[in-house]
């Protein structure tokens, strides 16, 4: 016997969806933008490509600086599975789930601890991915406000230059692709080996557990 | 036509003219008002008027070229005659003994008036024994000198952040004038600076006596607050997507962006594309040649290959340097190729047990 638990509020599934199709946008555009590989050469042709690429990807960029705040408030104010403790490897509980998740990815096992929220090794790549959602930030900002002092001061803080910030920002544009492609993998992975409903788990926010397996 | 240089360069002074002409040119420069002219004109020809002691330390005097080589109006002469050059190694007189003894004399008489401009990075290994005048070190000249100036002013990018010098290995341990002295200090960086921004902040410490609006890496804003990109006659082929392919080519010849071919002026502050070197209306760019970032931090590390987007990525540990496009293709491919394996080994551990179920 199945039954039907809640895992994921509504702003967290928005939250979800406003930043996976923002990094799609993104790393199309921000590809563009890295090297044009169109070429107008007809001049009054009155098509803009870059300035339209650079438009959808700053459009873009603030709805996944939007998401990454939305994330960071739902770490501590979001329902059980969302907050930080519930999946970061600080507990006892969620370090034994780390090598355990690590176990069975590894086909090591076959036993795995159903949770409910995420477990601690996505746990541990999502906060880690956040935190470098603010590195895209601060390197994105000071190049969208190149004279703003706030934006100048953080940027040469952390990257010594605007050079260093693109190249960093161009860097950090292939971890999300890589990502977004272990992230898909592994999700199809754990819902062929025991399906619990986690893909529409992020449509519908409900996961399916055999009766009485999770508190 | 040709100008007779060596003719030009033994006229002394400048005429009226020319120095309101120079003086007004660095006020447009600042963002000030005409009205503020006579200000300038007051501050620069008053006899109180600070001297200043020019050092130079690992550099190729470039600097001070680009200076003495401006023409129309003639600021090299106009900067000459507005600063009281005291100390000079380049263009004074003096030579030797009788030199040093004009910089000690000068930092002594004007204590905590002067203007000390510095000229070139600092070695710093091995106790600075790397660059050595008149028997003492860099390191010794620049902490006797800076402390008792009443602004120090480093002057090209050498001076304000190590320059080619400082660039990975670093074998001197060359660092900028502020680094060595531990506090901020006026950066003019670029390779060579535009001489307007000197002039522009000389004139602005002589008048208001505090130095111009600068930025978190010291440099001036009215001259290095906005980038080459967004100042670039060539910004127009960028928005409609028409680039020079390779130097040489159709394009190239239309004057198209030079984005592809690694232009640094998207990440450059400058104000090169606005106020343009030695008054014959070119920059790198308006010849062709993109921007290399010479006013920027670590620009030899940072923003070579030159002809390149982006600098090579390198591998810690191995020595290997490769470009950010093969890196991430190569990870993602091994990523792929993993994932597949991972796949595989599931679906045969699967097989294999299906096997087994149907066998029991």
């Amino acid at each position: 016997m199945y039954e039907k638990k809640l895992a994921w509020g509504v702003l967290f599934r928005l939250f979800h969806w406003a930043f996976a199709l923002s990094i799609v946008f993104l790393v199309v555009t921000g590809l563009y933008i890295h090297y044009p590989w169109s070429n107008s050469v007809i001049e009054g042709s009155r098509s803009f490509p870059m300035a339209e690429m650079r438009y959808f990807h700053f459009v873009a960029g603030f709805v996944f600086v939007g998401a990454v705040f939305v994330r960071l408030y739902l770490w501590f104010f979001g329902n059980r599975q969302e907050k930080l403790w519930d999946c970061a490897p600080i507990t006892a509980r969620n370090i034994k789930n780390l090598f355990s998740t690590i176990a069975y990815y590894l086909y090591f096992t076959d036993k795995h601890e159903p949770r409910v929220g995420h477990n601690a090794l996505a746990g541990t790549i999502y906060i880690v991915t956040i935190l470098l959602g603010f590195f895209q930030m601060v390197s994105g900002f000071w190049m969208l406000y190149p004279e703003s002092p706030f934006w100048q001061g953080w940027g040469i803080t952390i990257f010594g230059s605007q050079a260093q910030a693109r190249f960093i920002h161009y860097l950090l544009m292939w971890y999300f692709m890589i990502f977004a492609f272990i992230h898909l993998y592994i999700l199809i992975w754990n819902d062929v080996k025991d399906p619990e409903g986690l893909i529409s788990s992020i449509f519908t926010g409900r996961k399916f557990f055999h009766k009485n397996a999770v508190k | 036509m040709s100008r007779k240089l060596h003719e030009k360069e033994i006229k002394t002074g400048v005429t009226r003219r020319t120095f309101l002409k120079g003086c007004a040119m660095a006020a447009a420069a600042l963002g000030l008002s005409d009205e503020v002219v006579p200000r300038l004109v007051e501050a620069a020809t008053s006899p109180q008027r600070p001297p200043v002691v020019w050092l130079h330390f690992q550099e190729c005097t470039g600097c001070t070229e680009a200076l003495l080589r401006a023409s129309h109006p003639d600021i090299g002469s106009l900067i000459l005659d507005i600063i009281s050059l005291d100390y000079h190694e380049t263009v004074m007189a003096a030579a030797g003994h009788q030199a040093e003894e004009i910089l000690s004399n000068t930092i002594e008489k004007y204590k905590g008036k002067f203007i000390c401009v510095a000229e070139g990075a600092v070695p710093t290994r091995d106790g600075g024994i790397y660059c050595k005048i008149g028997g003492r070190t860099a390191l010794e000249i620049i902490k006797d000198v800076a402390p008792k100036a009443a602004a120090v002013i480093a002057i090209g990018t050498c001076a304000s952040f190590g320059g080619v010098q400082a660039a990975s290995p670093n074998p001197t341990g060359a660092k900028g004038i502020g680094d060595v002295l531990g506090k901020s200090v006026i950066n003019i960086p670029g390779c060579p600076p535009n001489p307007i921004a000197f002039l522009g902040t000389v004139l602005h410490l002589l008048t208001f006596k505090r130095p111009p609006e600068i930025d978190a890496l010291g440099r001036p804003l009215f001259a290095y607050g906005r980038r080459n990109h967004d100042q670039c006659e060539r910004r127009a082929h960028f928005d409609e997507g028409r680039f020079v392919e390779q130097f040489g080519d159709e394009n190239h010849k239309k004057g198209y962006c030079l984005y592809k071919v690694g232009c640094k002026g998207p990440v450059t502050f400058a104000n090169c594309p606005a106020v343009r070197f030695n008054d014959v209306s070119t920059w790198p760019v308006g010849a062709g040649h993109g921007c290399i970032g010479c006013t920027e931090p670590d620009f030899w590390d940072t923003c070579s290959p030159f002809y390149e987007h982006l600098p090579g990525v390198k591998m810690p540990g191995s020595g290997i340097v490769t470009d950010a496009d093969t890196l991430g293709k190569k990870i993602l491919g091994i990523t792929a190729v993993a994932a597949g394996i991972h796949a595989a080994v599931g679906i045969g551990k699967n097989l294999l047990k299906g096997g087994q179920n149907k066998s029991k």
